[in-house]
Parts: structure tokens; sequence; C-alpha cells
């Protein structure tokens, strides 16, 4: 047919137009972009108050943002009426956005040169930002840096420098339903101080649908074995990765073992988001969470019971990890000493007191610890860790590394400690050269 | 219908090969009606069990996750939706920049396809090119400059840089071109000569011939702009701004620690579907007949 | 405007030069400022070390060369392993969805065109909605339909079957066939050697069960507007060729492979170019549920390029990611087209029905409708 070898040509001759107008369009390009270039040479003005540089803030009556990750309403609503007040007695504006996505909205803000003034920072993302120059190291310039817990200080200090000051802390204990305890006949003479304790209340804990521990499979709850194993991903200061220690080798065929004697589930293998969520179903007895369990137990499951208790010892005694968030100040806020105010009034006694009330955190400072008890003795095991919790790996890129880890902890039942751990260590160690 | 018909045995091929389609359509049909019954079940059932599972309660939800008939009729969900999150604003954002962006791409995307189809002039055939060039562009390279762009220019997390990037698009410009070759020129020309401009022209006696063809862009922005997600995420970040894909993305993926919330999450996901639902089904011989007709023309 | 009764050619001309471009003008601005520098923006930050901070272009970023480009193909670190990971996703994703999705359609636009059925708008109505919602709708109804307690393994169970964990289950279909019959292991000259940081064993390892709930969903929500798109060119056939097969007693069977689906080839040809297409640019689903999960076995390119920037702070490596994913795109699609290239033997089998009328003209103005370049006819003046 006559059409067939037209329509080749056709195709052809499409294909050369198509080279042709490429060529064409990237001449336009060219000429369109060096305007825009324009841009470029505005922006660099802006930026006076250098990250690092430790003297002058920039100030300005400019109206501050304050972004935060949040967990729910509580939260929002309680950091909104906080930053209310300072804006009342300060005399500046400030609102607060709650992030839907928030590294994501951060990165576009630092990038937009737009960025909200003060935001929640993890330990995972200071690192990245820090080195590209995002932030403002306002560390030298807190009034009061003793009072904050030595280990969060760690968490935040990048190239020896403070950058923010610690917002609040979680740890991780054993979060027990007392119902399914009692059921199981067990006392509170019976709560684990011991991995094989551990192990056997797990079993015993384990019929029908229900599970005896129900975690999370992820570094962010197994590493608590790591610790009481005596290891860790990385050194206190990440600056050294000890992935593939024996210790941590050792805490990850314990929770393997859990996990093939089915003591152990990870919550997606059945079928909850979370630990909590699989305690609050009862599909588990217990499980390995933060003190944030409390506001997600009272609003979702309010019904169950539970109890909090240490997690038990390891080889080399109690350990287990902490989290922590800092306030973030961005080096291009306009406006960073009403910002540096801010974070100074969101950081005292009677303001992180009144977050831990509104959702479950434990302020940052060690002057606090005891009216917190005080106010909440149950579940002060979250707090006594405070005194050997480590941290997460903090060096550039490492959540990235730790994402990894995680999304292959998901099948530990069916691969090799060691083979998981020399991945991650090799991936670590990629990070340091 | 009864097979006696054909009782006449003339025995012309012809006859034969109708009449052995004939005895075997009996069969054939009836498979034909069951595979497709089938597979309309299977194409339908999810969306039922979606509008269903929304009604019931979360324990009853992961219970019979099957039954299209809610044991305990409850709106918990819906009353969620609206007192829990920013429903009611993504909803509003979404319309806003669906009207605006489908406005905006049957005025310009007409405009160039009138001037590529009719208009002869200088570079024509470069523009024409460059289009296509353009066209071949996949979408997902565009995710991290688009954002680049919008920053630099100066419009990023607002309604402008929202809605601007979509006011036009090259396949639009396509079918606008294909239809307008498709039409006698004759009506223009009498205009023309009766002394009528370029642009009166295109205005008030081409744009009001075209309905068949604009039908097409408003389905296709409509249902384009409606449903787009990438744009959004990159072109805004504060909460005031966020689109229904975004905010049900954001409920989907769920806030930390948050429980499943099927019927909360499935609720919001049905409400996001009823304007194009409700579009679709004023459209439906429209949009079935769209490509027949593009073809044809 | 002066209305001059009398105008000459050139004259005409010289104003349709100005209306021209005043008239594509708008078209023109939009998608240089938003498609094309964006697309140049973009490549210079894939060969550059911008951290994301302010704008690419000031004074701080420099020049690295193909730095970002050589982390992800041969780096040796996590880069590689996460990139190698999301093409291998993706491949399968593609490997799978392409063909189902364009046999299914034609499947469907084969049993709707039928002249006898009724009820026809019903049944194309039903193929059709899921393609007109979101993507974000659909995948949050899918991570109900595919989780642990949702209706699909509801309905297994009805047949006594107790289904996976969906979406949280990492292990690839492939390698679970073969571990049903007792592989568990692969060969050494497979798991020995790696490409781009993942073993060939891996690579073999088929899409996860979470990928195939993907699969499922992709071939759902496309099938539908593709089948339109055949019936468009089912609709165009020449009926002269088929009834001239009919009276030479080709059955049905023969008259669609011989007669039928050579004609439908320009149809075929855009609907596995743009299945293609948009096959490797998965990412609303990606976002909207399991954001890569389980063990990144749902992690696409798209979905790396976009995490790598906006998460990780790599702007330049997700730059370069969408590059490559750019030039992974283009490739296929010329190699499809040289692939369906017309070929000798198919036209000979076809002769003696096609000298009975002329050609049918082709499909891709109905293309068009669907937003893919009306490529070969669109020339034609």
């Amino acid at each position: 047919m006559q059409k067939d070898t037209m329509q080749k040509d056709t195709m052809q001759k499409g294909l050369a137009v198509r080279i042709l107008s490429g060529a064409a369009a990237f001449t336009t390009v060219l000429a369109l972009s060096a305007c825009g270039s324009g841009f470029g040479g505005n922006a660099t003005s802006t930026g006076s108050g250098t990250a690092g540089g430790g003297g002058g803030l920039t100030s300005s009556s400019s109206a501050l943002t304050v972004m935060i990750g949040s967990s729910g309403n509580a939260e929002t609503n309680a950091v909104k009426s906080a930053v209310a007040d300072w804006s009342k007695s300060s005399g500046t504006k400030a609102t607060v956005i709650a992030a839907s996505n928030l590294d994501q909205q951060l990165a576009q803000g630092f990038a937009a040169k737009k960025p909200a003034d003060v935001f929640y920072l993890s330990t995972g993302s200071l690192a990245g930002y820090a080195a590209n120059g995002s932030l403002l190291a306002y560390g030298d310039q807190l009034k009061d840096t003793s009072d904050f817990y030595p280990t969060l200080v760690k968490s935040f200090t990048y190239n020896n420098k403070l950058y923010c000051a610690p917002k609040d802390f979680s740890t991780l204990q054993l979060v027990i339903n007392t119902d399914m305890w009692k059921a199981a006949g067990l006392t509170d003479s019976d709560y684990p101080k011991t991995w094989d304790q551990l192990e056997a209340v797990s079993k015993k804990l384990t019929t029908g649908k229900q599970t005896g521990l129900v975690v999370s499979g992820q570094y962010e709850r197994l590493g608590a074995f790591m610790v009481e194993a005596g290891g860790n991903l990385m050194n206190a200061d990440s600056t050294q990765a000890t992935a593939n220690s024996a210790a941590n080798v050792q805490a990850l065929t314990y929770a393997k073992k859990l996990l093939t004697d089915g003591a152990m589930k990870f919550a997606a293998d059945t079928g909850a988001s979370w630990g909590g969520e699989a305690l609050g179903k009862g599909l588990a007895a217990m499980t390995i969470e933060g003190n944030w369990i409390t506001g997600g137990m009272q609003s979702d499951y309010p019904n169950i019971k539970y109890k909090v208790v240490p997690l038990p010892s390891g080889p080399k005694g109690q350990g287990t990890l902490e989290f922590t968030n800092c306030w973030g100040i961005a080096a291009d806020s306009p406006n960073q000493a009403a910002a540096l105010k801010l974070v100074e009034q969101l950081t005292t006694k009677s303001d992180q007191l009144g977050f831990a009330k509104a959702f479950g955190v434990m302020p940052s400072i060690q002057s606090a610890a005891d009216s917190w008890k005080q106010a909440y003795p149950q579940l002060a095991p979250f707090m006594d860790a405070a005194a050997y919790a480590q941290g997460v790996p903090a060096a550039k890129g490492s959540a990235a590394v730790v994402s990894d880890l995680d999304s292959k902890l998901g099948s530990l039942a069916k691969s090799d400690p060691k083979t998981l751990l020399d991945e991650t260590q090799k991936n670590l160690q990629a990070l340091l050269k | 219908m009864s097979i006696t018909q054909s009782t006449d045995t003339a025995g012309t091929k012809q006859d034969l090969v109708r009449r052995r389609d004939r005895n075997g359509t009996m069969a054939a049909t009836s498979v034909l009606y069951a595979v497709l019954i089938a597979l309309a079940i299977v194409y339908i059932f999810p969306f039922l069990v979606q509008v269903a599972t929304s009604f019931k309660s979360e324990t009853e939800a992961a219970q019979s996750p099957v039954s299209l008939v809610p044991q305990v009729w409850t709106t918990a969900a819906y009353r969620g939706l609206f007192a829990h999150s920013d429903f009611p604003v993504w909803f509003k954002n979404s319309a806003i920049v669906t009207v605006c962006v489908t406005l905006g791409r049957v005025f310009f995307d007409s405009l160039a396809g009138y001037a590529l189809a009719r208009l002869h002039f200088r570079g024509r055939g470069v523009i024409y090119a460059g289009l296509i060039a353009v066209m071949s562009v996949p979408g997902v390279v565009l995710l991290i400059p688009k954002f680049l762009v919008l920053n630099q220019v100066g419009i990023y997390d607002s309604y402008t840089g929202m809605i601007v990037p979509l006011l036009t698009d090259a396949a639009g410009v396509f079918i606008m071109k294909n239809f307008f070759e498709s039409v006698p020129i004759s009506v223009e020309e009498q205009a023309r000569i009766d002394g009528a401009g370029t642009f009166r022209v295109f205005w008030s006696i081409v744009l009001p011939m075209s309905r068949p063809a604009l039908m097409t862009i408003i389905i296709l922005s409509f249902q384009g702009s409606w449903n787009e997600l990438s744009h959004f995420i990159v072109s805004t970040q504060s909460p005031a701004l966020t689109t229904l894909t975004k905010g049900v993305a954001s409920l989907a993926s769920g806030q930390l620690g948050g429980p499943t919330q099927y019927p909360l999450k499935l609720a919001a996901a049905a409400l996001m579907t009823v304007p194009v639902a409700v579009m679709f089904f004023i459209f439906q011989r429209r949009i079935m007949n769209t490509t027949e007709g593009a073809v044809k023309g | 405007m002066s209305a001059n009764a009398v105008r000459s050619r050139s004259g005409i001309h010289g104003h349709e030069t100005a209306s021209g471009w005043l008239f594509t003008g708008p078209v023109l601005f939009l998608l240089g400022l938003f498609l094309v520098i964006p697309v140049l923006m973009a490549l210079w930050v894939s060969f550059s070390d911008w951290g994301g901070r302010g704008s690419p272009f000031s004074a701080g970023v420099h020049f690295i060369g193909f730095d970002n480009y050589s982390k992800l193909l041969a780096g040796g670190g996590l880069a590689e392993q996460d990139f190698g990971t999301s093409l291998r996703n993706n491949a399968w994703y593609v490997v799978l969805v392409v063909p189902l999705q364009t046999a299914l359609s034609l499947f469907l636009a084969v049993l709707v065109n039928r002249a006898v059925l009724r009820g026809r708008g019903f049944f194309r109505t039903a193929f059709y909605f899921p393609s007109v919602t979101s993507s974000v709708a659909i995948t949050v109804l899918w991570l109900f339909l595919f989780s642990s307690t949702g209706s699909v393994n509801k309905l297994l169970s009805y047949i006594g079957i107790t289904g996976p964990n969906w979406f949280n289950e990492p292990s690839g279909i492939l390698h679970d066939l073969l571990g049903v019959f007792g592989v568990q292991n692969g060969p050494a000259f497979l798991t020995g050697g790696t490409f781009l940081g993942i073993s060939w064993w891996d690579w073999l390892a088929g899409p996860s069960v979470a990928m195939s709930a993907y699969i499922i969903m992709g071939i759902f929500t496309t099938s539908g507007t593709f089948m339109l798109l055949f019936i468009a060119a089912l609709q165009n056939l020449d009926r002269d060729v088929t009834e001239a097969a009919m009276v030479d007693g080709a059955n049905g069977w023969q008259r669609f492979w011989q007669v039928t689906l050579p004609q439908l080839r320009p149809t075929l040809f855009t609907v596995l170019t743009l299945g293609l297409i948009g096959c490797w640019q998965v990412f609303d689903q990606i976002y909207t549920g399991t954001q890569g999960a389980p063990d990144k076995t749902t992690l696409t390119p798209a979905y790396l390029s976009y995490q790598a920037a906006f998460q990780d702070q790599g702007w330049g490596q997700g730059a370069a990611i969408a590059f490559i994913l750019f030039v992974i795109i283009v490739f296929f699609t010329l190699f499809q087209r040289w692939v369906l290239r017309e070929r000798k033997v198919s036209r000979r089998k076809m002769r003696p029905y096609l000298s009975v009328g002329t050609g049918s003209s082709g499909v891709p103005a109905g293309a068009a409708a669907a937003g893919q370049p009306p490529a070969p006819d669109g020339e034609r003046q």
C-alpha cells in the first residue's frame, strides 16, 4: 500500500523537524535564560547574616513564620497558643504553619530563599542544612545552654557549633497492655529485666491473633536492642560508623529470633501502622514505643489500659534510643533577633511543660525533669531513660542510610543480620569520606 | 429473534456465510454478555466498596470489607473529614484552579490552534515543530525544574504559580488545530471580505462554531487540573493553598502515629471523585465520542 | 485596524504574521517559561553542586561535570543502589503493565464494538470510569482494597487462599514462584555479579507483591482510555476489507489477526508509546501510597528523583535521575518504533483483502484527543 510508505516518510520527516526545532528552541531559551539569571544576582544581597557568622543577627519588623511538623491538632494548637502569647508580649507578629510534609517544605523554603523563620528540625536533617548554609548557628547566642541535656546538645552540634536549641525529646520504653498481662497470669514482679525474660513473657503473651510483642520494623525501635547490647550505628558524635559491630549483630540476631519464634511481629505484618495502633486494636500485648504513645492512646483507644516499664537490660546493661527535634532558625530569616527571642521563650520551663501536657513530649532542660515526673508518674520510665539513652546518627546523609536499613529490617526474619549491618556500615562509611 | 427466517435455501456463498454466522451468534452472544458483565463488575465493584465503606465504622470496615451495605450506617467519616481536616479549603482551591485553568486553556489553546491552522505567517512551521518537541518531554523531568523556575520568577506558593503554568497545553493546541482544519473556511473568508479583523473573525465567528472541539478541551482540562498532583506539590507549601489531591495524599500517607482510618480516607477519595464523576456523566456522550469525532474529522 | 475591502496578497500575509505571533504568543511564552527553561535549568543543576539554598545561578554554585551522574551509575554507594533498585522496580512495572493494558483495552474494545451489543453505552462507561478519577483517589481506594484485612484478601479467603499483606510484602513474585519449587537462592553466576548495585538475581526477582498491587491498579485505570482509542480505530476500519475476508470464509479469529489487527497498527503504536511513556513515570501513586516501601520495592525513578531533591537536599542528583529517566524513555520509544516498523511479511498476508478497498485514514487525530501528538499524520496540510 502506498499509504504505508507515505506514513513512514512523514515519520522520518517528523523526526528531522523535531531535531531541528529542538535546536531552535534551545537558542530561544538561551536568550530567555539570560534574563532569568538576573534573579540570581539580586538574591545574594539579602543574606547578610550568614550562618555561623556568630556576629550580628538580622533584625527587622517583619512577622515571623513558625513551621512545625505536627503530630495532630493537640500539638498544633499548643504551639499556636504559645507563639501567640509570645507575640502578644513581644509585639512581633508570628504565625504557625503545620506542614503536611516538613522536610519537603523546608527544602522548598530554603531554595526559595523564603524559609520559615523558625521551624522544627530533626537530628537527621541538621547536617544537610547546616552544610549548605541554610541554618543560623545560634547556639552561642543562647543565654544558657548548660541546662539542656548534654546528649541533646551533642545531637545538634555540627562542626563543633551548636546550631539550634533542643526543643524536647522522647525515649523508647516497653508499653504493656495490663489486661492481657493479667490474663496471662503475670504479675508486677514479672516485668522483664533481661532479654531472656522478655522472650519468655512475649511467648507467654502470644495467643491466637494476639502477639506478645509488636514493634515497627525499623532501626528507630530495634536500635534500642543495639544500645542494650552496647552498640549503635555510629558513635555519639556521629564521626565514626559502628554499624556492623558485634554488639549490633547480637542485637539483631536476638530480634530475629523473637520474630522467627513468633513472639514478636512487626506492626506492618499485623496490619497496624505502628505499635500504638497494634496495642490499641488488641493485636499486641506489648510494644516498644516512645512517650508520644499517650496522646495516640487517649484519642484513639481510650479504653485500653496500659503500663510503661523500662526496657529490659541487654548484655551491656540498660539502654534505649532517644529522639529529639530542635528549633531551627533560618540563615535567610530577615528577623533573626526576634526569632531567637521566640526560641528562648519556647524552651523555657513553663512553655516546655505546657507542650508536655498538650502532646506528651519531655522537656529538653534538666531543671524541668522533676516537675514532669511529678505530673506524669506513670510515664516516669521515659524520663529516667535520659540517663542512659543514645541518639540516632546525625552525620550528613545518615537519614537516607537509616531509612535504607529500615527498609531492609522489614524482612529481618528472612535475612542475615550481619549482612544487613555490613551493608549499612559501608553506606555510613561512604558518608564520612 | 427467530432463526427460522432464512428458510429459503438458496445456496449462494454469501448466504451460507451469513447463516453460519447467525447460528453461532446465539451462543457467542451469551458468552459475550457473560464476559462483559463479569468485567463490568470487576470495574465497578471497587467504587461501590469505596462508597459503602465510607459509611461504615472503622471496625466494620476491617471486619467486612466486601459488603456493600453497612450494618450500621454512620456519617462519622464525613463529619470527621470536615471537622478535623481542611477538606473545605482543599476543595475550594481545587475548584478555583480548575475553573481558571479550564477557561485559560479554552482561550489560549483555541487562539494558537486557530493561528496554526488558518493564518499564514513566517515561523509557523517552527512553532509547530517546537510544540511537538515540547510535548515529547516527559512530565516527570519537570518536577524539580518547575519548582526552580517558579521560585526564580517569584510566584512560588501563590495561586499564580499554581494556575499560570497549567494555562496552556500543547496537546490542546493540536486538538484545536486539527478541528479548525476540518471546518470549511468559506464563512470566515466571507467575514474577512466584509472587513472584520482577524481577532474579530476568530472571536465572533470561529469560536462559536467550535463548540464540539471546545467541549473536548473543557473536559480534558477539567479532568487534568482537578486530578493534578505533582505540579501542586512543587508549586505550593502553605496549607491555605493545598488542593484536594495534595490534601488527600497527605491524609493517605498518614500523619505520624495516626490510625489507619480507612472510612475517613475513602470518604475523602469518594468526595473528590464527585465533581469529575458529575462532569463525566453530563458529558458522557461527548467524551465517548471525543475520539471518534476527532478521527472522523 | 483599518478595514480595507481590497487587500493585496502580501498585505494579508504581513498582517497575518503579526496576528499569527500574537495568537500563538501566550502559548509560546507559557510553554517556554514553564517547560523549556525549567528543563535547561535542571540540566544545569544536574551538572552542579547546588545545595538547595537560594538560586542555582548564584556565585557559590560550581560546575562539577558528571559527578552527579557517575554517583548514580557507578558510585558504588547507596545512591547507585537506590537508583538501580528504582530502575528494577519500574522496569518490571513497564514489562507487565504495557502489554497487559494494551491487550486488555483491545479486548474490551473488540467486545464493546460488537454490532449486536445492547447496553453498549453502559459497558463503555463502566470500563472508562476508572480513567477519569484521580490517581490519588484510586490509590487511597487501592490501599484499602489490598490491605491485610481488605476486600481482596476477603474475596481470596472465600476460595481458601490466605492473601498476603499486599502493600507490606517486599518479596519478588518470581522469587516467590521459584520458592514454591524449593529454589531459595539463585545460582552463583547470578548472585555474584551486580549491575547498578543490584545483583542479577535481584534484578530477576520480579515485581514485589506490593508493586504487583500497583501493576493491577495501573492496568485497571488506563485500560479504559486506551479502549476508547481502539474503539475509535475499529469504527474507522474498512468494512469492505472485512467483508471480503468474510466472503473468503475466514473465521472471526483469522479475520482479527490477519485483517483487523494490521489495520490497527497506528493505534497500537500510539497506545504502546503512550503506555510506555506513562509507565516510566510512576509518581503520584507512590507519593500517595507506599513512598517506596516495603524494602524500597516500590521506589520508582520518578519518586527517587523527587525524594533526592526535596527530602535529602541532593538537588543535583535528583535532576540527574530525571534526565537519565528522560533518556531511557526516549530510547525505548525509538526502540519500539523500530520494532513496530512496517514489515513486508504482514502486508503480504493482508494484500488479498486490501485490494478491495482503499486504505483507511489514520488514528492520530484521535490520539491527539487523548493528549498525544498526532505524530505521523499531523504534518499533512
